[in-house]
């Protein structure tokens, strides 16, 4: 890596842009799931992958934890501690694309939106953005570390 | 933690908040996250695709299709009239006029992972209409069995 893109990678507005963007997107993800965990829980149905007594538990609990470690980040909250689950969670979505992708198992992920009865996204699509997500969610995290950062309500 | 107890917080309060557990067993019935909501009359409920065709073939029943007009289009129940519940607004008052209070209705859409039947057949009593019942098995188990389709 030359010299001029890892002053680009440490420069703290970029890590405090990547942070807000991941952050955001999380909380605009989980606004829908809040206002509709009924219709949530149906799609978490459809991933065809949790047993039944734990759908309406993950349809309660993840739109929080999407909303409150979103916030965490990008108010400077445990920054690091926040990109560490919102990093975790998006591996699990890409293992749950790929798993559906793999056997052939048509699913609507509600990552955004409540389309019950039609598919919005192919699953390549999805899979490419949260490759995206992931990737900032690591530079955020990785490259947080032991140095200045604009915008820390804590110490890490 | 913090999230998981705001989750059940919010979850506890809120007019649109699930139990801890949903019906997501197909042999039962609909599955859904709220199975105890007003919103799913299992007394309405044909719960067996042959008794379906027993009524159907009475032939005094209305069969109603709440799926979207382009899953109505692409194959329904033979005879079966559309009333999407995604556009029910522009369509119930035509239904209204052209239905009496006193006509049996069957309802239903894509099988038991669907609940615009239940919907559409809620309106319908809201509405007036007595005999209204929901065939949960809906079209795609109708079109399996090979009874009549359009």
């Amino acid at each position: 890596m030359t010299n001029s893109a890892k002053r680009l990678l440490r420069n703290p507005w970029l890590e405090l842009a990547a942070r807000v963007m991941l952050g955001a997107t999380f909380i605009y993800a989980s606004y829908h799931k809040i206002i509709a965990p009924a219709e949530f829980a149906k799609l978490i149905y459809g991933y065809d992958l949790f047993p039944p007594e734990t759908i309406n538990l993950i349809a309660i609990i993840v739109p929080f934890v999407e909303l409150i470690t979103g916030i965490a980040l990008i108010i400077g909250f445990y920054p690091q501690s926040a990109a560490l689950i919102l990093n975790a969670m998006l591996v699990f979505f890409i293992l749950i694309i790929s798993i559906n992708r793999i056997r052939g198992h048509e699913f609507d992920c509600g990552c955004f939106s409540m389309q019950t009865d039609r598919l919005d996204d192919s699953p390549g699509y999805m899979l490419g953005r949260n490759l995206l997500l992931l990737t900032m969610g690591i530079y955020s995290m990785w490259y947080g570390l032991g140095r200045a950062r604009l915008f820390v309500l804590t110490k890490q | 933690m913090l999230a998981v107890f705001i989750a059940f917080i919010v979850n506890k309060i809120s007019p649109v908040g699930i139990p801890l557990v949903g019906q997501w067993d197909l042999e039962k019935g609909i599955v859904h996250a709220s199975p105890d909501s007003a919103d799913f009359n299992e007394r309405l409920e044909i719960d067996n695709i042959e008794v379906a065709k027993l009524i159907y073939d009475d032939a005094n029943t209305l069969f109603v299709d709440a799926r979207s007009e382009m899953d109505y289009e692409a194959g329904h129940v033979k005879g079966a009239i559309s009333l999407p519940m995604n556009d029910v607004d522009a369509n119930i008052e035509d239904f209204i006029n052209r239905y009496p209070p006193e006509q049996a209705i069957v309802t239903y859409c894509s099988g038991r992972t669907c609940e615009d039947s239940h919907h559409v057949a809620q309106l319908l009593l809201d509405l007036g209409y007595e005999q209204v019942n929901i065939m949960i098995d809906g079209f795609q188990t109708w079109q399996e069995k090979g009874f009549p389709v359009d």
